[in-house]
């Protein structure tokens, strides 16, 4: 049985944390995220504000809870359209003659060569800034990684045994790509969604705070730390709880992409 | 080599390290900007960039206040104090029967593109009002049947009626005297007889202005101005912080202002405004139709509270669309005050309650901020508000202003005395109250009582029928280094006046 590596254990245990602190989000909040209490506001941490209120009096802690599902939901999305259209593409580039695959790789390429963030602004300005527009850019500025990953992967599977024994029998390419090549990637896809996934978490942060991403009042950790801006030097437990979560959804991603890797990757088997 | 978990430990912490200062760091000025350098040269951050240099064809605030009185020069002006006193006119008659205007106009004042300024290009600048202009602005101008140029140095206007309003209306942008070789290019390259000439315009990020050495008054102080425009409000104290800009224009974060109250460096000017913000209705729409939800919207929201939250209490209540400097203010805060319960049973009478009304807010930040408040304040009442950014200006003024496309904004409106212009059907309000029309209309033709009396009537009118909801009134707040003199404390007019600036 193989040995579950630290990185594995540390980045699922975070990650899972953050999943279920979004799903009690749905049905318990320490207080209402968006309720605005002028009463309340700029209160520091205590029993009955864990992390204080901000310049609204609303519950930083509960808006950090429901900014989790923001976080979950931008990444799923952004992740999944980089995947559903990422992995054809790579499979594609691998099974085709050559200047097909030539021409998928350098579009990969000419897509892979622009900013991400800057993609994303470009949409925000021409679509208007939401949620949904960010997820899509940050999907579509993440097609080009998953392309070439799974591409990479898919060269292997076509040079085995069974791929050439299927293709000598006359199996078309679509049934092979089907059956023998994407389930012998399926733990690349793992691997670079999870990576895919911290990054469109930093970028949707980055984008919130530049007032393209989500926008107000639904709480967004990126929105939450631009909004904090005003605050950095009288109040800077305002930007700096918004700051840790991401930088711990980012570090729990991660370790749990590189935990899958170490797991899946024969390579790095002789090295554990 | 593989990274073992201890090192990815470590760089984790230097990548919080990291988060925090990018955090700290983000909201500095990202514009690539002149540096001042030089005693002659000094920059202003503004908040909101024109969409377009034409004020003829372009609605917005962000125009006149840097091109009028700058670039532009108008017939009359008002001073620090409101009173209309000579600009481009030494002096000026009216007949007994208040419809003929002579103004004698100064003999030494001179385009930007070298041509004299005289009679001919104030009945040009006048006539072209009521035929080119196509804002709503240019309506302040069809009192006019005739202008006439007397001599080279005489203009006599004369008005279908007697209008208190006509006068004040030239020293806005409607009054700017333009040049008739000098309108083809109005959008990127205005001219004008200002004390400063248009130098150029970096779209997106400022707009630079030269001194006019031939001007015919008083030569401005600095050689070379700039207004650099940020969107963000932190990037905009912080341009001044890191020496960018010399003068915040209009601070947008009010709640640090003391990292500079607290500095010797800087000087903190608060004055007062014209500028409303006005949480406005689509008044066209059959919910708003309904007295009782916009009695009830304007109950639901504790102003107090409001102007706490989202502006640091700066600024001022004021219950209706007039400030204190006009001579018609009455404080109308009492008219509907903050009272949930019944702005609850108002909402449940009129069918609002539950409804779902889209706040479309323009991208600036005291609508962002107040927005948010409005929201959650009118949700306790019962009704559902759906937040919607727009870009500001292009995308607010194509969709609010223009198609009025909306339920709910929020601007601030900082046209001087814009009572009248803003509430009416033919304005993104689209409001239509004939008495409250008659009452601007007995104001315009009477006395100087009459005046009074009328628009105290009509801005009562205004807060009874609930035609918008005034959040208040935006304070004067700049901060400036030290060394800059000349700053203004009220900001009354719809320009910003460059040239008493001084070091």
């Amino acid at each position: 049985m193989k040995r579950l590596n630290p990185s594995l254990i540390a980045g699922g245990v975070i990650v899972a944390v953050i999943v279920l602190m979004a799903l009690v989000s749905f049905v318990w909040t320490p207080y209402d995220a968006t309720l605005v209490s002028p009463a309340s506001r700029l209160l520091e941490p205590s029993w009955s504000h864990w992390f204080g209120t901000d310049k609204f009096g609303r519950d930083i802690l509960s808006q950090i809870m429901v900014g989790s599902r923001t976080t979950l939901f931008v990444g799923v999305v952004a992740v999944g359209v980089a995947a559903v259209i990422g992995v054809p593409l790579g499979i594609l580039a691998a099974m085709v003659r050559r200047w097909p695959s030539e021409v998928i790789m350098r579009a990969n390429d000419l897509l892979l060569a622009f900013p991400a963030l800057l993609l994303a602004i470009m949409f925000g300005a021409v679509f208007g800034a939401s949620t949904l527009t960010a997820m899509i850019a940050i999907g579509i500025a993440s097609v080009p990684s998953f392309a070439r990953v799974i591409r990479s992967g898919a060269l292997q599977v076509m040079r085995t045994e069974y791929v050439l024994a299927a293709r000598a029998a006359g199996r078309q390419p679509f049934p092979i790509a089907l059956r023998h090549v994407l389930p012998n990637v399926t733990s690349l896809i793992t691997v670079q969604a999870s990576v895919s996934f911290a990054i469109a978490v930093l970028a949707e942060a980055a984008l919130s705070f530049l007032g393209y991403g989500t926008p107000p009042p639904t709480p967004s950790w990126g929105r939450m730390l631009q909004e904090s801006q005003e605050f950095l030097f009288s109040a800077p437990r305002l930007a700096i709880f918004p700051g840790i979560a991401i930088a711990i959804a980012v570090l729990g991603f991660n370790l749990l992409g590189d935990g899958l890797r170490d797991r899946f990757d024969p390579k790095l088997e002789d090295r554990r | 080599m593989k990274p073992s978990f201890s090192t990815r430990a470590v760089a984790f912490l230097a990548s919080a390290a990291l988060l925090a200062v990018t955090a700290c760091s983000a909201g500095s000025g990202t514009s690539s900007g002149s540096s001042p350098g030089a005693d002659q040269k000094l920059s202003i951050g503004l908040v909101a960039e024109p969409a377009s240099l034409d004020f003829t064809t372009t609605d917005g605030a962000a125009i006149p206040q840097a091109l009028l009185g700058n670039v532009y020069e108008t017939l009359v002006k008002q001073d620090d104090s409101g009173k209309i006193v000579p600009s481009l006119a030494k002096s000026w008659t009216v007949s007994p029967d208040r419809k003929t205007y002579t103004f004698d106009l100064v003999d030494n004042a001179k385009f930007t593109n070298d041509k004299q300024f005289t009679a001919n290009d104030a009945v040009f600048s006048i006539n072209r009002v009521k035929t080119a202009w196509t804002t709503s602005l240019k309506a302040a101008m069809d009192v006019v049947s005739q202008a006439k140029a007397l001599s080279p140095t005489q203009l006599q206007v004369t008005l279908t009626k007697p209008s208190n309003d006509w006068l004040f209306r030239m020293t806005t942008r409607i009054g700017a005297m333009f040049s008739e070789s000098g309108v083809s290019a109005l959008a990127t390259a205005p001219v004008g007889s200002g004390p400063f000439k248009f130098s150029k315009w970096n779209r997106g990020d400022s707009i630079v202005m030269v001194r006019n050495d031939n001007y015919w008054g008083s030569k401005p102080f600095f050689q070379q101005i700039t207004l650099k425009y940020f969107k963000d409000a932190t990037a905009l104290n912080n341009a001044l912080l890191t020496g960018t800009i010399n003068v915040v224009g209009t601070v947008q974060a009010p709640e640090a202002l003391s990292q500079f109250t607290s500095n010797d460096k800087y000087q903190v000017i608060e004055g007062t405004t014209n500028g409303e913000v006005l949480l406005s209705f689509n008044n066209s729409l059959p919910l708003f139709k309904d007295v009782r939800t916009r009695q009830g919207i304007r109950m639901a929201i504790d102003h107090k509270a409001l102007l706490d939250t989202c502006w640091a209490g700066r600024g001022k209540l004021i219950g209706s669309m007039v400030p204190p400097t006009d001579p018609w203010y009455e404080d109308l805060t009492g008219v509907a005050p903050y009272d949930l319960a019944k702005a609850k049973s108002l909402l449940q009478a009129s069918g609002a309650a539950g409804k779902t009304l889209r706040l479309r807010l323009p991208t600036l930040p005291y609508a962002t901020s107040c927005g948010q408040v409005v929201k959650s304040q009118l949700e306790q009442a019962g009704l559902k508000v759906a937040i919607d950014q727009l870009e500001f200006p292009a995308a607010w003024l194509t969709t609010v202003f223009k198609n009025a496309d909306y339920d709910m904004s929020i601007i601030a409106h900082v046209e001087p005395r814009d009572l009248g212009a803003v509430f009416n059907p033919k304005y993104y309000t689209r409001y239509d109250d004939p008495t409250l029309q008659g009452y601007l209309a007995a104001a315009d033709s009477g006395d100087e009582a009459a005046q009074v009396d009328n628009l105290k009537k009509a801005a009562r009118r205004l807060s009874e029928q609930a035609a918008g909801d005034w959040l208040f009134l935006l304070p004067n707040l700049m901060v400036a280094d030290k060394s800059v003199k000349g700053l203004p404390t009220n900001a009354i007019t719809e320009n910003f006046d460059l040239s008493k600036l001084a070091r």
